[in-house]
C-alpha cells in the first residue's frame, strides 16, 4: 500500500523533525495533517454512501418511487434484473411504476434488504463502487409470497459534495415460491417492459436460478489484489455462454450425499 | 462524534505546527496519536470486508479465492464438522465438501452477511468479529454465528481463526416442522483434523458461544456460565429440556446427533 508507505516516510521525518529548521517542521505537520485529513475524507465518503444505498433500499421497500428516483444523478442508470437500463430519474421513477403504484398498493410486500456492503471510493473521492447482497421478500394480492435474492455492482458520483447514484444494477440470482422454496420452483425474471420500454437493452443476459450466474466483482480480492471480473462460473447453452475455468468432471459433493442419507 | 474528535484533534495539531520544538514534540504525539486512530477505524473496515467477501466467495463457490483470503496456520471450524488446520485444509474441505470451484447450475448457498461486531487489538495487529450470515439454500434455510478471529500480516488483513457455530438448519418445510441439530465430523468427507473443539446442539437446543467483546455499557465482559449455555427445547425443569440438555453436553461423540427432532 503506498499511502501506507508514504505515511512512514512522513511519520520517519517527522522524528526528525526537532532537528530541522521550523520551516521544514512545518512543512511536515502539514503533509502529515493532510495526509489523515484524506484517509477520514474516505472512511466518511464510504459512510456517506452506504448510508445512501441504505436509503434507496428503505424507499424503495415502501414504494416511495419519487424519492427512490430523486437518488440518482441527472444520467444516472437503473437496471433491475432483465429489464433493461432506464436512465436518468425521470425514466427511472417511469421504471419502478412496473414494481406497483407510488405509495405501494394494498396487500403489497416490497422488502429489497441491503446488505454486506464492499463500497470502494476512487482516491480522488469523486467516484466509487459498491457491491451489495440483495435479498427480497415480495407479495402481492391474489399470489403466494416470494423469496428472493441477488447482487449489486453499483457506482456512485460526488456531485456538489453530496453522493448520487449514478449506476443501481440489480442482479437478481434466484427467486421462488414462499412455501415451495428452491427444491421445488424457480421463478424467472421479468424481461424489459412493452409499456415503459427501458431506454436500453440489458447490459448482461444471463438466467437466474436454477442457471448459473456471477456478477464480476468490483473490487480486488483483499488480500491477493488480483481481480475477481473472471471466476469460474458454469454455461449457458440457451443464452450462448460457454462454462469459464470449470472442472469438466463433476462428483456430488460429500455434504450432498452425507446429508442425504 | 468520532468526527468531532479527529477535527478537533486535526485543528489542535495545525494550531501547535509553528510553535517551539517542545510545541512540535508535542504535535508530533497528537499527530501520532491521530494516526493510530484512524488506522483503527481502517483496520475495523479492513476485517468486514474481509468477512463480507468470504460470503460472497461462499455463495458462489469459489474456493480457491476463499481460502486465500486465510493465514497459512489458519484454522476453521463450522457447525459440528470439527477443526480444520491450514489454509490447504481450508481449501480441501471446501472443494471436498461442496464440489469443485466455480458458480454451478442447479446450486445455491448464499450466505449473507450482517450485524458484525468489529475489534482490534491495542498494538493494531489482531482482530476479532462477532457476526452472523443468513443462509437461504437449495436445500432450506441456515444461521450461523461467526465468531472469527484476524491478523494483520505485512499491512494486510487475513483470517486467522473462522468459528462458526450454527444457530439452525432447516429445509423448505421451514424451522416450524424440521431442523437438523447439527454437522458432526464422520457424516461427511472430508474428515476434520481434529474433533469439535465444542459439542453442542442447533434448534431447538441452542448454545451460545462467548462473546470475544465486553458488555458495551457496562464494560464488563461476562463468562457463559452452563447454565446458559443451552439445550433449552422446553421450559426450564421440564422432562424436554432435561432430556435437551443432558445431549448437548455429552463430549465423546456418541450422541444421536443429526437427528430431526421429534415431537
Amino acid at each position: 500500500m503506498s499511502a501506507r508507505q508514504i505515511l512512514k516516510a512522513a511519520l520517519l521525518l517527522g522524528l526528525l523533525a526537532p532537528v530541522a529548521t521550523p520551516a521544514l517542521a512545518q512543512g511536515d505537520v502539514r503533509s502529515r495533517v493532510a495526509a489523515y485529513k484524506h484517509r477520514v475524507q474516505l472512511l466518511e465518503d464510504q459512510d456517506a454512501i452506504e448510508n445512501l444505498q441504505a436509503t434507496f433500499g428503505y424507499y424503495f421497500d415502501k414504494g416511495l418511487w419519487n424519492q427512490a428516483a430523486g437518488l440518482f444523478s441527472a444520467r444516472g442508470t437503473f437496471e433491475y434484473g432483465q429489464r433493461g437500463v432506464y436512465i436518468g430519474p425521470a425514466r427511472i421513477q417511469q421504471a419502478m411504476l412496473l414494481f406497483g403504484q407510488q405509495g405501494l398498493g394494498k396487500g403489497r410486500l416490497n422488502n429489497h434488504m441491503m446488505l454486506q456492503p464492499i463500497v470502494v471510493v476512487a482516491p480522488n473521492g469523486q467516484t466509487a463502487t459498491g457491491r451489495w447482497q440483495g435479498m427480497i421478500m415480495l407479495s402481492e394480492p391474489g399470489q403466494n409470497g416470494k423469496w428472493g435474492v441477488g447482487l449489486y455492482e453499483n457506482e456512485y458520483v460526488k456531485e456538489g459534495g453530496v453522493w448520487k447514484l449514478s449506476k443501481l444494477h440489480f442482479y437478481l440470482t434466484a427467486m421462488t415460491d414462499y412455501d415451495l422454496g428452491f427444491a421445488k420452483y424457480a421463478i424467472q425474471m421479468e424481461g424489459p417492459s412493452a409499456l415503459f420500454p427501458p431506454d436500453r437493452p440489458p447490459t448482461e443476459v444471463y438466467r437466474a436460478f436454477p442457471n448459473a450466474y456471477l456478477p464480476a466483482f468490483s473490487y480486488d480480492h483483499p488480500v491477493t489484489g488480483k481481480s475477481l471480473k473472471a471466476l469460474p462460473m458454469d454455461g449457458d447453452d440457451i443464452v450462448g455462454r460457454p462454462s469459464r475455468g470449470m472442472e469438466e468432471k463433476r462428483e456430488e459433493s460429500s455434504a450432498a450425499k452425507g446429508l442425504r442419507q | 462524534m468520532k468526527r468531532k474528535h479527529i477535527v478537533a484533534a486535526l485543528l489542535a495539531a495545525s494550531m501547535v505546527a509553528g510553535g517551539s520544538p517542545v510545541a512540535a514534540q508535542t504535535a508530533d504525539q497528537k499527530l501520532a496519536e491521530l494516526d493510530q486512530r484512524i488506522t483503527r477505524l481502517e483496520d475495523m473496515n479492513a476485517i468486514e470486508r474481509l468477512q463480507r467477501t468470504y460470503g460472497y466467495f461462499v455463495d458462489k463457490s469459489q474456493w480457491v479465492q476463499l481460502s486465500e483470503l486465510f493465514t497459512d496456520d489458519a484454522t476453521l471450524e463450522i457447525g459440528g464438522k470439527g477443526l480444520f488446520l491450514g489454509k490447504k485444509r481450508v481449501l480441501e474441505y471446501m472443494q471436498k465438501a461442496f464440489g469443485p470451484d466455480g458458480t454451478k447450475r442447479n446450486s445455491l448457498a448464499n450466505h449473507m452477511q450482517f450485524q458484525p461486531i468489529p475489534d482490534i487489538s491495542a498494538d493494531g495487529k489482531t482482530g476479532w468479529i462477532r457476526a452472523r450470515a443468513f443462509v437461504m439454500s437449495g436445500g432450506g434455510w441456515g444461521l450461523p454465528l461467526y465468531e472469527n478471529q484476524y491478523r494483520k500480516e505485512n499491512g494486510v488483513w487475513k483470517i486467522s481463526r473462522l468459528t462458526g457455530p450454527f444457530t439452525m438448519y432447516t429445509s423448505w418445510d421451514g424451522w416450524g416442522k424440521w431442523a437438523m441439530n447439527n454437522t458432526w465430523p464422520d457424516k461427511f468427507d472430508p474428515p476434520p483434523d481434529l474433533p469439535p473443539s465444542f459439542v453442542y446442539l442447533t434448534y431447538p437446543a441452542y448454545y451460545i458461544i462467548p462473546y470475544h467483546y465486553p458488555n458495551p455499557v457496562t464494560g464488563k465482559p461476562f463468562p457463559i456460565l452452563k447454565s446458559d449455555i443451552g439445550a433449552h427445547a422446553g421450559v426450564p425443569g421440564s422432562p424436554v429440556q432435561q432430556q435437551w440438555s443432558t445431549t448437548a453436553r455429552l463430549a465423546d461423540g456418541t450422541q444421536p446427533i443429526g437427528e430431526p427432532p421429534k415431537e
